[in-house]
Parts: structure tokens; sequence; C-alpha cells
């Protein structure tokens, strides 16, 4: 049936609106996250969903670039800690409102299991608390165990959650060759996860010699190298 | 000493600080990961032959083992309620390497506890920690307050009016790494107007440690230190770690270190040392090329 020219124009003109305004939301949401303003972005993940948007969608069009951008500004040299830990807090936020939507529509949804702590005898948090945060704000369960935490007790967590990934940081040089501890446990342990390291003094070399599976030198690094251990992990 | 003191004998001449401590401790045998400061307790002869290295290789100034030695980082060691045991003991064994040929600096540290956002502990409470151990310090007889590795202009600022109301001279340092858009603290904090800050909050020296190489802090002090309204100091890392089969060995060598402290010198510092892996050997070597620096 054909439609009136007239009806059609204005069916295009109401449908041209709700774009826009689905793009003005994910384009407040894309800024809450980059301004580190966690309350607007739980209020603004809450007029996605009551606007009938996907869930799925809001974060792969709103908080992914957002959190993205504020890494692109700290590689820059234009944000700092503070900047990009607000950013996280603000993603997680509005994923707290996304999570039960994805939910509903199977299993709980999770990219994967992570444990990450801070090897045992180094009590530096900040880094290790930005990579958790940023895994979890982009779909990772993650249990994070804080700092000085003991090899036994990443086995002991690693086989509880049956984790698929294992992150410890190191901030001194001392501590570091608890992460060479752990590497060899882990493989020993016949357990799954796969050994991500990081911290300040860590490199790709030192990663390589202990046997980790994989190095970041930053936090969006660290959330790229665990996305790509757990596709490697589900093939081979 | 007296503020106008230190800031007096900084004009005067340059003054040599100490190295690495923390480093030197593991290679003396501490414990991967424990706090150093129970060494003040339990091994006060290997710290004192560590501050007899300094001084004998020409250090002016020695830092106490207690840059961990503020109440909150101690209770986070085990060593919670014991902060003017421990930095009261610190000063004793400095005193014993000392003898009276070299000033004591009671050093002090980050508490590990962060501000808002990234923390829930408030400035107040950072003082107070800071104030407990500037005034055992004090009481226990440091010549100066040294704060170093500050990484968050809120607490050194928080660090130095603590010490100020000792009536000891302050000297304040923090840790600043080249960004594309120049020298940053990891919190955003830049270098001229922090430094800047602390000498407005009542310190009588101010300066940048750790982090960096030699080479890029002469950078840092070309950038700065002709700006700050005090005597300026130094104290960059013996370059960059790197990870061997022995352990971790940092890769500066001792004669191109001290080439860059009589660099940072000439370029306006006043105060200049040694922060991580630095030994003896390096301040022997400074002490040389400083020896043969004029000033300008």
């Amino acid at each position: 049936m054909l439609v009136p020219r007239s009806i059609f124009k204005a069916k295009m003109a109401v449908r041209g609106r709700v774009m826009t305004e689905r793009q003005d939301l994910l384009t407040a949401l894309h800024d809450a996250v980059l301004g580190g303003d966690d309350a607007a972005a739980g209020r603004l993940a809450e007029q996605t969903l009551a606007g009938g948007l996907p869930a799925l969608e809001v974060i792969e069009h709103g908080l992914v670039p957002g959190i993205h951008e504020a890494g692109r500004r700290w590689e820059e040299g234009e944000y700092f800690l503070p900047e990009l830990v607000t950013a996280a807090q603000a993603m997680k936020a509005a994923m707290a409102v996304l999570q039960p939507a994805l939910a509903d529509k199977g299993p709980a949804f999770s990219l994967g299991q992570v444990v990450i702590g801070t090897v045992e005898g180094d009590i530096h948090d900040i880094g290790k608390t930005l990579v958790a945060t940023l895994l979890s704000a982009s779909g990772f369960a993650v249990s994070d165990e804080g700092a000085s935490v003991p090899v036994a007790r990443f086995l002991a967590r690693a086989r509880d959650l049956n984790a698929d990934i294992v992150c410890a940081s190191a901030l001194l040089t001392t501590t570091m060759p608890k992460q060479r501890e752990l590497a060899a446990a882990l493989k020993a342990s016949g357990l799954k996860a796969r050994l991500m390291v990081g911290g300040a003094p860590v490199s790709k070399g030192w990663s390589d010699a202990i046997g980790a599976d994989g190095y970041a030198d930053n936090a969006l690094a660290a959330v790229a190298l665990a996305r790509k251990l757990v596709v490697l992990g589900a093939t081979g | 000493m007296r503020p106008a003191e230190l800031r007096e004998l900084a004009r005067t001449r340059a003054l040599l600080l100490d190295g690495g401590l923390g480093s030197m401790l593991i290679a003396g045998g501490l414990d991967e990961g424990r706090a150093p400061e129970w060494w003040n307790l339990e091994h006060p002869e290997r710290i004192e032959a560590v501050h007899r290295a300094y001084l004998e290789a020409g250090s002016d100034v020695v830092h106490t083992n207690t840059f961990g030695a503020n109440p909150l980082r101690l209770a986070a060691g085990g060593l919670a309620g014991r902060c003017h045991e421990v930095n009261a003991a610190a000063v004793e064994i400095t005193r014993r390497a000392t003898r009276g040929t070299g000033l004591i600096a009671g050093d002090m540290g980050p508490t590990g506890h962060m501000l808002p956002p990234l923390g829930t502990t408030t400035v107040e409470q950072l003082y107070e920690a800071f104030r407990e151990q500037a005034e055992a310090l004090a009481q226990a007889g440091a010549d100066l307050i040294s704060i170093e590795t500050m990484s968050d202009l809120r607490e050194a600022r928080a660090a130095v009016e603590a010490a100020r109301a000792t009536s000891l001279a302050v000297h304040a340092s923090m840790t600043f790494e080249r960004r594309r858009r120049g020298f940053f603290t990891i919190m955003g904090d830049p270098l001229v107007p922090s430094l800047i800050a602390l000498a407005e909050a009542g310190a009588d020296a101010v300066g940048c440690n750790c982090s960096v190489t030699s080479a890029v802090m002469v950078a840092m002090v070309s950038e700065a230190a002709a700006l700050v309204p005090v005597p300026f100091s130094a104290q960059p890392n013996a370059g960059q770690p790197h990870v061997t089969a022995e352990g971790v060995v940092y890769d500066a060598s001792p004669e191109a270190f001290a080439g860059d402290l009589a660099a940072m010198v000439h370029a306006g510092a006043s105060l200049v040392g040694g922060c991580c892996g630095t030994t003896p050997e390096f301040i022997r070597q400074a002490r040389t090329a400083l020896d043969a620096t004029v000033r300008q």
C-alpha cells in the first residue's frame, strides 16, 4: 500500500527525532564517562533503558567510546590518574544499571572471571584497582583480592571461581619475584586461568621470562589483553 | 637546624645527600616486601653500616630509615602504634653513624593512603599522621625533616605543614614524570607550580626525586630551579631498572650519574643525591665531580 507522501514525511520526521534523541543520550553518556560524573552516568543509563535502547548498544556506543577517549587523553598527557579513575567509576555506575538488562537476555553476562591482586609484600593499590575497575566496567566478573596477596590465595581464588584470568600487579622491583613464583605455581596447578602481570617495573621481557601469558603497560591495554586471552582460552 | 640555617647553608655550597637506602638494605638481606623500618629495631648495626658508607663516600646529609615510618604506613607493615619507637631508634642509629660529622635528615614518605577521588582519606588524617612522625623525629634529634617521593600535592603540603610545626628546617621533594605536555606527577600536579606551592607552605628547600634517570632530571632542574624561591634539590634513580637472572639491576654507571649531578648543580640545584638503585660508589663519584665543579 502506498503511503501518502505527507504521512511518510511525518513518520520519517518522528523517526529522525527519536534517532536524534537516542544519539543525544548516547553522547551524553559518553560525556558523563569522559567527565567522570558517576551520578549522571547512572541516571543517563536509566534513561536509555526507559527509552527502550538495548543495553548492549548503550555499552558499545556510549560507554566504551567514552572510556576509550579517556584512555586516549591519558596517553596524550592530558588526563592523569584521578581523571582516569573517575571515568572508570562513572562507567562502572552506568554498568551497574545496564547489567541487569543484559542478564535478562540469558545467562549472566560476563566476558570472563578475573581474580586480581597486588603480590605479597607489596601494598601498592592504585594501578591494580584501576585495572580491576576497568575490567569490571568492560564486562568481566572481577574478584579484587586487594594488596599483598599470597600466591596460595591467588590459586585458591582462581580454583574456587573457576577463573579465566589471574592478574598480578607488582609496584616494587623487590616484589616482582612473587610474580615469577605465581606463574610457576599457576602452571603447576593445572588450572585453566591465564596469568597477566603489570606494575611500574614490569616489562614484556619480564613477563616472557617468567612464563606469564601477557603483560600490559596501562589499564586500557590490560582490558584489551584480557579480552584477547579469553578468546584464546575459548579456542585453544 | 633552624629553617634559615638550611637555606643559608644550601646557598653557600652544594650539599651532597646520600643515595638509595632500601635497595642497600635488600642487598644486605632484608626480606623482599618486609617493611624496612623493622630493621631499626632488629638490625640497627646494618643500617648504621649503610649510613657510614654514605658518609665515608662524601655525603653531607644522610636520611634516617623512616621513609614508611608514619603511623598509617607502619600499621600496614605490622608496626601499628610504634611510630615514636621506630623513629627514635632510626634517628639514634643515624646519630651513631654521623658522630656529628653529617646532618641527620628525618625521612618522611607518603602514607600510601589516597585522597579523593582515588581514596577516602582526608587531608586532616594525613596531616595527623605526618605530625606524629615529624614530632617523633624532632624529639629524637633529627637536624631537619626531609619529605620525599610525593605524588599528590595535597599530601605533600600536609606533610610540609606538619613538619613546619616542629620548627626544624624542612625539605620537600616530589616525584615527577615526563609526559607529552611537560613534567607532572601521576596525579597531574605540574612541576614548577607544585614546588612553588610547597615553598609557600613553608618548605625551606624543594625538589624532585625518584622515577627518572639522572639525564631526565637535569632537564627538570633546568626548567624549575630558577623559578622556585628556595634552594632546589634533585635525587634521580640510578637509571632504569632491568630484571636479570641475578635480580634487579639499574643501568646507569656511577660516572655518568656523577656527571649529571654536577650538571644539575650547574643548572641551579643546591642539594643533590641519589634515589633507587644508587650506592655509596655513586655518591663517591658524585663527591669527586661536585668538588671539581665551580657553581655558577
